[in-house]
C-alpha cells in the first residue's frame, strides 16, 4: 500500500497517511512500519505513534528533516515490496463486561436509538472479535473497531463531566475503555474491572495498537470479585 | 540539602524536556512550555538541558533554601527579590542558607523558570521528571509541589562549585556578572506575532478564513492551560462540512473546532486528535506563545508558507 500524503506536524515530527477512512489493511501497514521503525530505527528517530490509518514519526531537532523524509521514503519503497513484513506479537485479550445495571448506563438510550433489545445489544458486542487501532486521547484509552452498522451511534448530545473508569462505551462504529475517571462523550454500555493504564507497568497500557480484543459478559457479582 | 517551597503561587510544577517514547499508549510528551527559556536557565547553570526545574506560572512562588544555592531565573511572568531586593533574570545568582526567594506580579511574560545548579532529586516516571498531573505522573508523586515541601538537590559537588566567584552581599545573595542574550518577553498590552506554517488541512478551510486566519488579532482566551490556548476572535469556517479521521497532534497545532474557534495545542497536548488543522507554530513560536498570557492579543505570521 503506498501513502496517500507525507506532512510536517511539527519542526520534529512527520505523518504518513495511508488512509483518510478507518481502514483495517491501512491500519496493519500502520503498525509494520511502527514495527519496522523500532526494530530498526534511523538515526535520530525518537518514537513513532500509531493512528487509525497513518503513522507519526518523531525525531530529534538535530536531524534534518528532508534526511528523515529520504529515509522513510526507502522504507516504505521496501515495504511495498514486501507486504508480509512483521507487526509484532499479536495479542488476544479476553476483556470481562458488565453490562448490568448502572454499569450499562446508557443500554437503554442505544436499544431506543438503534431498535435492538438490550440482549441483542450485549450478543453483537461479545460476539465479535474487535481490533485495536491505536491509543490515544487520554494514557490508555483504545480506540476499537469495527463495529456493525446497525450499533452505529452518534456521540451523546452533551458529554458527562466525568465518566468512571473501566467504563466499556460506543461511538460511530467505535468501541473503547475509558482508563480513568475523565469526561466523555461516548455511549456507556458497560464497565470492566480491568485496570487499562499503569505508570508502574511494562508496557503502561494494557492494551497496544494491533491486538485483538474480544468481550466477555460477567454478572455484577463476579465484577465486584474481580474489582 | 534541598529547597523548600514556602509558597508554591499560581501554579509550580516540575518539568524537564519531556516524557518522550510513551505516545503509543496515549502518554503525552508534557515538560516545560517555553523550552527556550527552561534550556538557557539550564546552561546557566551548568546542567545539561534534560535536568528537572521548576516552571512557576506567573506570581506567587517563595522558595527558600537550607545551604547556599546557585540557581537562575529566565522566562518571566513575575519579577523576583531575593531577601527583598530586586534581582535580574538570565544570570547566575547565589544565596544563602535561610534566603528566601520571592516571585511578585509583573505584566511582561507569564511563566519563570527555576533551575538550581547540580538539579533537582526528583524520580523520573516512564523516563522523566516532567508532571502530567492528569494521570498522576512525574513530579512529586504525581503532583506539583506544596506549600511546606522539601525537594532534595542532587549533585552537592556542582553546587559547591558552580558561580563560586560569585561575591555573596551582607543581605545573603550575589549576582553573577554576566547574562545570557534573550529574546525580548511579550508584554500583556502588545499584540504578539505567531511564525506558523500550513497545518495538514490548511486547504480544508475557505478562502475568506484563510484570509482572516492571518489579517485578525486572536485574543488568547481564559481557556488556556499547559494543555492548550482557546482563541477568541474570528471563527473559522471549513469549505464544505467534513471529518477528519482522528490521527496525531503534537505542542504547536492550531486545530479549529467544530464551532470554528482555534485552540494551539501546548506541552501537554493529547497525542491524537479529530479536529482540523489550519497551521502548525514553529518551534520558537511555542516558546514565545509560552509567555502570553490570557488576554494577550496574538496574530499569526507566515513563516515560509506554503500556499
Amino acid at each position: 500500500m503506498k501513502p496517500l500524503r507525507i506532512y510536517s506536524i511539527s519542526d520534529q515530527a512527520l505523518t504518513i497517511a495511508f488512509s483518510e477512512v478507518i481502514s483495517e489493511s491501512a491500519n496493519q501497514h500502520v503498525l509494520q512500519l511502527h514495527h519496522r521503525l523500532q526494530a530498526a530505527p534511523f538515526p535520530g528517530f525518537i518514537e513513532s505513534v500509531p493512528a487509525y490509518s497513518s503513522l507519526t514519526v518523531y525525531f530529534s531537532a538535530q536531524t534534518n528533516k528532508e534526511e528523515v523524509t529520504t529515509q522513510l521514503n526507502k522504507l516504505l519503497t521496501e515495504f511495498t515490496e514486501d507486504e508480509t513484513l512483521e507487526t509484532g506479537e499479536m495479542r488476544k485479550h479476553i476483556v470481562p463486561v458488565c453490562y448490568e445495571g448502572a454499569y450499562g448506563a446508557d443500554l437503554q438510550v442505544v436499544a431506543s436509538a438503534t431498535g435492538l433489545s438490550i440482549q441483542e445489544i450485549i450478543e453483537i458486542h461479545t460476539g465479535m472479535t474487535f481490533r485495536v487501532f491505536m491509543i490515544g486521547f487520554v494514557p490508555g484509552f483504545a480506540y476499537m473497531g469495527i463495529l456493525p452498522p446497525e450499533l452505529e451511534m452518534p456521540r451523546r448530545q452533551s458529554p458527562r463531566l466525568e465518566v468512571p473508569a473501566g467504563s466499556v462505551a460506543i461511538a460511530g462504529r467505535q468501541t473503547g475503555i475509558y482508563p480513568a475517571a475523565i469526561p466523555g462523550g461516548w455511549h456507556i454500555i458497560g464497565r470492566t474491572p480491568w485496570r487499562l493504564f499503569d505508570k508502574n507497568a511494562e508496557p503502561c497500557s494494557r492494551l497496544c495498537a494491533g491486538d485483538l480484543v474480544q468481550f466477555e459478559a460477567i454478572t455484577t457479582e463476579a465484577f465486584e470479585q474481580l474489582s | 540539602m534541598s529547597i523548600t517551597i514556602v509558597k508554591s503561587g499560581i501554579q509550580c510544577s516540575i518539568q524537564d524536556l519531556g516524557r518522550w517514547g510513551y505516545q503509543q499508549y496515549g502518554v503525552p510528551v508534557g515538560g516545560v512550555m517555553d523550552r527556550e527559556s527552561a534550556i538557557t536557565a539550564n546552561r546557566l547553570c551548568g546542567n545539561v538541558d534534560e535536568e528537572a526545574l521548576l516552571e512557576c506560572t506567573l506570581h506567587g512562588t517563595v522558595i527558600t533554601c537550607d545551604e547556599t544555592i546557585t540557581f537562575a531565573l529566565t522566562g518571566g511572568g513575575a519579577r523576583a527579590t531575593v531577601n527583598g531586593c530586586g534581582l535580574d533574570y538570565n544570570r547566575l545568582i547565589r544565596m544563602v542558607a535561610g534566603s528566601q526567594l520571592k516571585l511578585h506580579p509583573d505584566p511582561q511574560g507569564c511563566r519563570t523558570y527555576i533551575s538550581i545548579s547540580g538539579g533537582l532529586q526528583v524520580t523520573t516516571e516512564l523516563g522523566s521528571a516532567a508532571t502530567y498531573l492528569p494521570s498522576g505522573i512525574g513530579g512529586i508523586a504525581g503532583k506539583n509541589p506544596e506549600a511546606g515541601q522539601q525537594i532534595l538537590l542532587k549533585d552537592a559537588c556542582r553546587m559547591q562549585e558552580w558561580g563560586r566567584d560569585i561575591v555573596i552581599r551582607e543581605d545573603g545573595f550575589g549576582v553573577g556578572n554576566w547574562r545570557a542574550q534573550v529574546q525580548p518577553l511579550p508584554h500583556v498590552n502588545e499584540t504578539v506575532l505567531i511564525a506558523c506554517e500550513s497545518g495538514p488541512e490548511w486547504d480544508w478551510f475557505d478562502a475568506d478564513s484563510q484570509l482572516r486566519f492571518f489579517e485578525t488579532p486572536f485574543t488568547i482566551s481564559n481557556h488556556a492551560n499547559r494543555m492548550g490556548y482557546r482563541l477568541d476572535g474570528t471563527l473559522l469556517q471549513l469549505k464544505e462540512k467534513r471529518e477528519l479521521l482522528s490521527t496525531a497532534v503534537t505542542a504547536g497545532i492550531v486545530q479549529v473546532t467544530n464551532e470554528g474557534h482555534p485552540i494551539i495545542l501546548m506541552a501537554d497536548a493529547q497525542t491524537i486528535g479529530g479536529y482540523p488543522r489550519i497551521a502548525r507554530l514553529t518551534s520558537k513560536a511555542i516558546s514565545l506563545l509560552a509567555q502570553c498570557r490570557p488576554g494577550v492579543k496574538a496574530r499569526f505570521s507566515m513563516n515560509g508558507f506554503l500556499s
